[in-house]
């Protein structure tokens, strides 16, 4: 009797994994925005960070160069989605081999405050509408083309299972141990450094691997951005 | 942790329905279940708690078995340690790539000096020596076991002389000479696989009574053990990192009080970060004894520097650092490490007062302090006070925190003073050059912050002068073209 009611118990979680957990998506706006004070025309994407990881029933190993790729491909993403929202995104000004070291340090240290700022904008990502969250106007050390509107910033985490990981989370459903990519945008004011949109949908790790879903994906998470037109 | 669902209170029911049931072979499979059971849990926990060998797991293909000699046991290279070390060469490219690694020739050429004599030519398979400082300012150091060792800006800034650097890179050297990173990563891998299975049997128990709730007890605590087993694990580590790595440095000629003095440095809580919690859920053993150990081990007739001796190893290696140094001062700045910002440029400041850049770094450090005190008080460094400012840090922004401390008395208090030191710094740094470019910058931002904007536009139009192609022009012209907007409104 116990075994049968934990497989039922298990069943739907099983379902509500697949249809609940494959695409949560959560996007939050500043006002400004909303009420057109601020238009977006023209956007730099900074480098993404996104880091996944593969899981195996040993533990967890790191996947550096699989999360540089897959890093890329959210940026081109990230770019396509901006720009059928008609705002024009800069070709990558941050190659790592045509920066001298200043810029390097400049860059890392911008990317350092927005990396401090993302627990906050992630837990209180509701404040992000009252123009809450800014990185100062340090940003514009980094000196990018006078026209640009915004910064973006992507950041990302993904658990990839081994075959063995799956069987036992599987098994082992009450761990409640997944696999799942969860990538956040964060956009900010060029010139002020507050932070004008931010979003951070959650998917199963399959976008990982599917560029169409990560697409698809991302383009759902930033559906709420004003176009530039 | 296992979590199961359970549908009556611990399986008390369950044994009488199984002992009366008129199916005698479903009670027989099941006690050989629990049988099974038991015996897997015991395998699992015995197996997990076995000592990690320096050689290559058998199951394992392995992939060279070239080994080197290595605390009395041969290392031979498994497929899983390859696996590591070819992430960790792509991690270390990575450090590089995203301007994580401070590079200074002088500072390069020091770190390669001291480390390479701490080594002294101990050649290792798929071991290359490199020292790089980290740009950080949290005070850490780190060795990646493919010989790249990072000392944080913020520990180098912190340390007082060369024998405490050598002892930090001695101690690194020791994690990597004693595969530490490997053998962490096998037992790791083990207690996981342990942790699998025991979560697993405790889900999906069947059986009630006195043997189901001992399953699911000892399904319960285990990996708990298990996980506290690694932390256990890695202390042991630290610690014979600390007392070969003492050995070491002597060797290489160091002064064996560099190891405990390190500790020492370390122990300067000027955060408030260190949250002294239970050891044994620390993966290092505590600062303190730390300090006692090492001390304890050295020989009472090993050398010491007299106290002349302790002062020009002191500003010989404030020396070689200023550059890193005043580096860090702004990397502590840019992370809101304030106090520690104005502890290292007052080391700055005390090795060269007459230096107008080295009280740029003071004046600019004070600026941003705000309204804290320069030093935490005995009250901000209890336990419960610094846990509760770590819940503040985690919940309220810089900007927020500086707004509610100017609400209070003591905050209005800190910002008049900390405002009136870094003027009067700033004035004097542009009194010893008076091209300082910079300090004009500085006090224009504290003149704008004190709401002083004819002197703040003034201060930034002589920025501009001086430093037409800086980093930050378009920053400055931005804030003095505002500032002349609001003042003629």
């Amino acid at each position: 009797m116990r075994l049968r009611v934990r497989f039922v118990f298990v069943i739907l979680c099983c379902l509500l994994a697949h249809y609940g957990a494959a695409n949560v998506q959560a996007q939050y706006i500043n006002t400004k925005l909303v009420e057109k004070k601020v238009t977006i025309r023209s956007a730099i994407i900074l480098p993404a960070k996104v880091e996944i990881t593969k899981e195996s029933a040993k533990g967890s190993e790191m996947m550096v160069a699989e999360s540089a790729d897959i890093s890329s491909k959210v940026m081109d993403a990230v770019g396509q989605v901006l720009q059928k929202k008609k705002i024009s995104v800069a070709p990558n000004l941050f190659e790592a081999t045509a920066m001298d070291e200043t810029r390097k340090y400049t860059l890392a240290d911008i990317q350092n405050r927005y990396d401090a700022l993302l627990p906050k904008l992630i837990n209180k990502s509701k404040d992000i509408k009252k123009a809450r969250f800014t990185l100062g106007d340090e940003v514009m050390l980094l000196n990018v083309h006078k026209d640009a509107d915004v910064l973006v910033f992507i950041r990302g985490q993904g658990r990839m299972f081994t075959k063995g990981k799956t069987a036992f989370s599987i098994i082992n459903i009450f761990s409640f141990d997944f696999p799942f990519a969860l990538i956040t945008v964060g956009i900010v004011d060029a010139k002020s450094g507050e932070v004008l949109a931010f979003t951070k949908p959650l998917s199963a790790s399959k976008v990982l691997k599917d560029p169409k879903a990560l697409s698809k994906m991302i383009e759902k998470s930033l559906k709420k951005l004003p176009a530039a037109a | 942790m296992s979590l199961y669902f359970r549908c009556e209170p611990a399986g008390t029911q369950s044994i009488p329905s199984f002992r009366s049931s008129n199916s005698p072979t479903i009670g027989t499979v099941l006690k050989h279940k629990r049988f099974f059971q038991i015996f897997i849990l015991t395998l699992s926990i015995v197996v997990s708690s076995l000592p990690i060998s320096a050689r290559a797991p058998r199951l394992q293909t392995p992939q060279t078995t070239t080994a080197e000699q290595v605390s009395g046991e041969k290392f031979t290279f498994g497929k899983v340690d390859l696996d590591l070390l070819s992430e960790i060469n792509l991690l270390d490219e990575r450090f590089e790539k995203e301007g994580a690694v401070y590079h200074d020739p002088g500072l390069d050429a020091y770190l390669n000096r001291v480390g390479m004599a701490v080594v002294s030519g101990k050649d290792l398979e798929n071991v290359q020596w490199k020292f790089h400082a980290l740009r950080d300012p949290v005070p850490n150091a780190f060795a990646l076991p493919n010989g790249s060792i990072y000392i944080n800006t913020g520990l180098l800034a912190l340390l007082d002389d060369e024998n405490q650097l050598a002892a930090v890179v001695a101690h690194e050297v020791m994690h990597v000479t004693g595969r530490h990173t490997y053998l962490r990563n096998r037992s790791v891998r083990k207690k996981m696989l342990a942790i699998n299975i025991i979560n697993t049997i405790g889900t999906w128990t069947p059986i009630g009574g006195p043997a189901g709730l001992a399953i699911n007890l000892i399904a319960t605590i285990s990996p708990l053990m298990l996980a506290l087993s690694v932390l256990g694990y890695s202390r042991d580590q630290e610690r014979e990192a600390d007392l070969e790595g003492l050995k070491l440095a002597t060797a290489a000629g160091f002064v064996p009080d560099g190891m405990p003095n390190s500790f020492k440095s370390m122990q300067k809580d000027i955060e408030g970060e260190q949250l002294g919690a239970p050891s044994f859920y620390m993966d290092h053993p505590k600062l303190q004894e730390r300090v006692n150990y090492t001390s304890s081990s050295i020989p009472a007739d090993a050398r010491k520097l007299s106290a002349d001796e302790a002062k020009h190893a002191q500003d010989d290696y404030l020396a070689v650092m200023e550059f890193v140094d005043r580096h860090d001062v702004d990397l502590a700045i840019n992370e809101g490490r304030f106090r520690s910002a104005i502890y290292v440029s007052q080391k700055l400041v005390n090795l060269r007062p007459e230096s107008s850049e080295n009280l740029f770094y003071l004046a600019e450090s004070y600026r941003t302090l705000g309204p804290r005190n320069a030093e935490l008080t005995t009250k901000q460094l209890t336990s419960g006070a610094k846990k509760k400012a770590a819940k503040t840090l985690a919940k309220r922004t810089l900007e927020e925190i500086d707004a509610e401390l100017l609400k209070t008395p003591e905050g209005q208090e800190a910002w008049k003073t900390n405002s009136a030191k870094s003027e009067s710094l700033f004035l004097r740094a542009l009194e010893l050059n008076r091209f300082n470019a910079r300090a004009h910058r500085g006090l224009g931002m504290l003149y704008e912050r004190l709401n002083r904007k004819p002197d703040a536009a003034s201060e930034y139009a002589k920025y501009l002068e001086l430093a037409p192609n800086a980093i930050d022009t378009e920053r400055i012209r931005r804030r003095l073209m505002v500032l002349r907007e609001s003042m003629q409104q």
